[in-house]
């Protein structure tokens, strides 16, 4: 058996796969470097007053949602996985997990530093700091767009 | 359901009455002071703004000493907390019986009490920490049998104590060898240093001062009288007797304690005062009389009227007359029925409107009810919403913003529990239901829904457009900027509707038609305000080209539909995970209940504030963005927000 035909029999899970790596470890990156560029600025803010945790908390969770559309997906790619499938059905997966992987990877980023600064209101002026949580969800935007899309690609194509 | 109508009014008035007039309006409460002092007509005219500088540092001297009082005793005051003392919650007052109640306490007494005490425990807290010091002092020379009088008070000879770090103990060794009337001790030591008694005699003094100096040494003169370990003994005893001190004026204050609901009340009647006198820098005057102007709800006039005239006995002189709709200058005041009032904080997260525009409070709530319900759409979270707030509303005294924020959850569980039927989810599918749609698959209907839900949501905000300029007189530009565009769009969605699905041809051709009159009417109407026949021309391409927003808009509504998958893909997953450890024995069956409430609480809370947010971004962004413009004052009461109650 050559590499060609190897790849040709065996590839489509591999692709496939990788799909699910992409969405679930780009995004889940990117979550994760968003919620600790919050928590850096919260911890700051907590020192001296911390009875603003529970709101401080709520800016850290917003870059979190991108790790859990990029999980979503993953999932639901798991869930077509099959050991026989093509190599086409498989790259076709790759490609489709490919948005949320790399939207929801820099979106959350952006998001953590809106987020970040949000925490600034908190300080100042607690009572607009529901305006900080609004700036920052406006990121997210695009990660839901990027979602949507995932979403409909997987399941879009029947192989 | 709108805005309140303002009737604006001037008073004249003797300036020796004004404190009897603002305690008579403060009782009122809807007044709204216009600021006369920055209009630099009347103080040409040789006005003068009224200040009160003494009264309002004297009303702050007294905040801040009835507030640090508070605060010192809630230090020894053990209170209810969680969730009962938020059901004992706040009391009500009103503002006559709070003012009864607090001008019938002694607080000074109470806080000359409590400051006196306060101090006492501050120095006996002082001292204590001075003995401590001297105790870890004293410590590593506690093994020397020699009062420290002697040590420090001896003739002929020299004895030195201190410190050498201890990694130079062999340095230390070999430099004090050859010494025949020096004698040296290591009496203690700690991590870093040992502590050192030498005594040297004579000619060999300065030797040894060289030989010490050499191994880094510190000299530390003891302090005392005694031995050290009697001095010791002493200090223990002292702190023995400042704890006894301490727990004595602790128990004091404990017993003072049953007084902080009094300075509370207190501390809320004088905000109240404080905001009273504040106000009156918001007058002019000349030598006598003062010049003040304000506003007042119409339905309120008469009644504001008859308080006027009596507290100032029919002298004074009154203007009043209906707010101009144009003015910036009226404060909004908002009046909502029961359920439009818990969306009022929305409307304000944004701005108040203008007193020229409509409420959009009971507009939009429908709309943010429809599409949170959407976003979080599970029966299990809306019955847990439903049940944790009637709890709250039923069982807890809460402040009334508090109970407005709850009551607006209370209403949202309702759409919630539906669209989770909706949807046939319960937890994300723990136990099957019917539901009308099943998201995994029909995601492509849900997001033909949600564009459906944006385009119902975008036409209505244009719709309230055009009725506010109607109602202002402006039918044309009506016609103009919404007729045309319900045209355009109109037009241009049926016939897109044409490459997804087969429509007759004479369907194609007329909302062809349609689209193209719409937008040729906007290309030559949307300039009309610029100047020139290239500017009107660019004008109205410019335009047009807010088309390409429209588009945006109806994109964005997608969320709708995103957001209730992904809470429920991610409560399902939670389930299997739980179903994966659920089948291996007892501790799996335990572990699969802590995965399965834990996971699912997480997914609740991150689902109800997903909603939230991007419920409130559609509203902000695409239903405001259309026809709402805001930047109204608000109507500040003749009220401080109380702190500790709740004033009727």
């Amino acid at each position: 058996m050559t590499f060609t035909e190897f790849i040709v029999s065996y590839g489509g899970v591999f692709f496939a796969g990788l799909g699910i790596a992409v969405a679930v470890f780009l995004s889940g990156i990117g979550s994760a470097i968003g919620i600790g560029i919050v928590g850096q600025a919260a911890s700051g803010l907590i020192i001296e007053e911390p009875e603003k945790f529970g709101r401080s908390l709520v800016l850290q969770l917003l870059p979190g949602t991108q790790g859990l559309y990029g999980f979503v997906i993953g999932l639901l790619v798991l869930g077509q996985l099959d050991a026989g499938m093509t190599l086409a059905h498989g790259m076709y997966l790759l490609a489709a997990c490919m948005p949320i992987g790399f939207v929801g990877w820099q979106s959350a980023i952006a998001q953590g530093k809106v987020a970040a600064s949000g925490i600034s209101i908190l300080a100042k002026n607690e009572e607009h700091s529901t305006k900080g949580i609004i700036y920052s969800v406006m990121v997210e935007t695009y990660a839901l767009l990027a979602f949507v899309i995932s979403l409909i690609l997987v399941n879009a194509v029947s192989f | 359901m709108a805005i309140v109508k303002m009737n604006e009014f001037s008073l004249f008035a003797f300036d020796s009455s004004k404190e009897d007039l603002l305690h008579e309006l403060q009782k009122f409460e809807y007044v709204h002071f216009t600021n006369l002092g920055v209009d630099e007509t009347l103080s040409e005219l040789g006005l003068k703004n009224v200040k009160m500088p003494e009264e309002l540092m004297e009303i702050d001297d007294d905040i801040g000493r009835v507030g640090s009082g508070i605060k010192i005793l809630s230090k020894f005051h053990d209170k209810p907390t969680g969730i009962k003392a938020m059901k004992e919650g706040v009391s009500t007052y009103t503002f006559d019986e709070l003012e009864k109640e607090a001008l019938s306490i002694d607080y000074n007494e109470t806080l000359d009490g409590v400051e006196e005490l306060w101090g006492r425990m501050e120095s006996l807290k002082h001292e204590k920490d001075k003995a401590k010091t001297r105790l870890l002092e004293l410590k590593p020379w506690k093994s020397i049998d020699l009062p420290i009088t002697d040590i420090n008070g001896i003739n002929r000879a020299e004895i030195f104590t201190g410190t050498v770090p201890k990694k130079l103990r062999d340095r230390l060794d070999e430099e004090m060898t050859g010494f025949e009337k020096t004698y040296y001790q290591v009496v203690e030591e700690d991590k870093d240093n040992l502590y050192l008694v030498a005594i040297s005699y004579g000619d060999e003094v300065k030797k040894a001062i060289d030989s010490l100096r050499n191994t880094s040494f510190s000299r530390i003169k003891i302090q005392g009288e005694e031995k050290p370990a009697q001095e010791m003994e002493k200090i223990n005893e002292r702190i023995g007797e400042l704890n006894s001190q301490m727990e004595e004026v602790e128990k004091e204050l404990r017993t003072m304690t049953s007084r902080i609901a009094s300075l509370e009340l207190v501390y809320d009647y004088l905000s109240n005062k404080k905001l009273r006198t504040a106000a009156a820098e918001n007058f002019v005057s000349t030598d006598n009389v003062d010049v003040i102007k304000g506003y007042i709800p119409s339905d309120k006039a008469k009644e504001f009227e008859t308080k006027v005239k009596e507290r100032l006995d029919n002298i004074y002189y009154m203007e009043m007359k209906e707010a101009e709709k144009e003015s910036d200058d009226t404060p909004i005041l908002l009046k909502n029925s029961k359920f439009a009032k818990a969306f009022e904080s929305l409307t304000g997260m944004y701005a108040m409107p203008k007193y020229s525009e409509v409420d959009p409070t009971p507009l939009l709530a429908p709309f943010y009810l429809a599409f949170f319900g959407m976003m979080a759409a599970d029966v299990g979270y809306g019955l847990i919403m439903l049940m944790g707030t009637l709890y709250v509303l039923k069982k807890f005294n809460l402040k009334e913003n508090t109970k407005l924020f709850v009551k607006f959850f209370y209403y949202l569980s309702f759409s919630v529990i539906i669209w989770g039927f909706l949807y046939g989810s319960l937890f994300g599918g723990i136990i099957p239901l019917p539901g009308l749609f099943e998201p995994a698959e029909d995601y492509n209907s849900l997001l033909i829904l949600s564009i459906i839900f944006g385009l119902i949501h975008i036409y209505f905000a244009l719709g309230i457009k055009a009725y506010v300029l109607v109602q202002n007189g402006k039918t044309k530009d009506a016609l103009f900027d919404v007729g045309l565009w319900y045209l355009a769009l109109t037009g241009a969605i049926v016939y897109l509707l044409n490459i997804v699905m087969t429509l007759p041809e004479i369907v194609k051709t007329i909302s062809f038609i349609v689209m193209i009159a719409g937008m040729v009417g906007i290309v030559l109407t949307g300039g009309r305000d610029a100047e020139g026949m290239v500017g009107k021309i660019g004008g109205g391409i410019y335009s047009l080209y807010g088309i390409s927003g429209y588009v945006g808009d109806f994109v964005s509504y997608s969320r709708l539909m995103a957001l209730g998958l992904a809470g429920g893909f991610i409560a399902g997953a939670v389930n299997m995970m739980a179903g994966m450890v659920a089948g291996s024995g007892v501790l799996g069956f335990i572990g699969a209940i802590v995965i399965f409430i834990f996971g699912q609480t997480f997914n609740l809370g991150l689902t109800l504030l997903g909603a939230y947010v991007h419920a409130i971004r559609l509203i902000f962004v695409e239903f405001f963005g259309k026809f709402y413009e805001g930047g109204g004052k608000r109507f500040n009461e003749l009220r401080s927000k109380p702190k500790y109650i709740n004033l009727k």
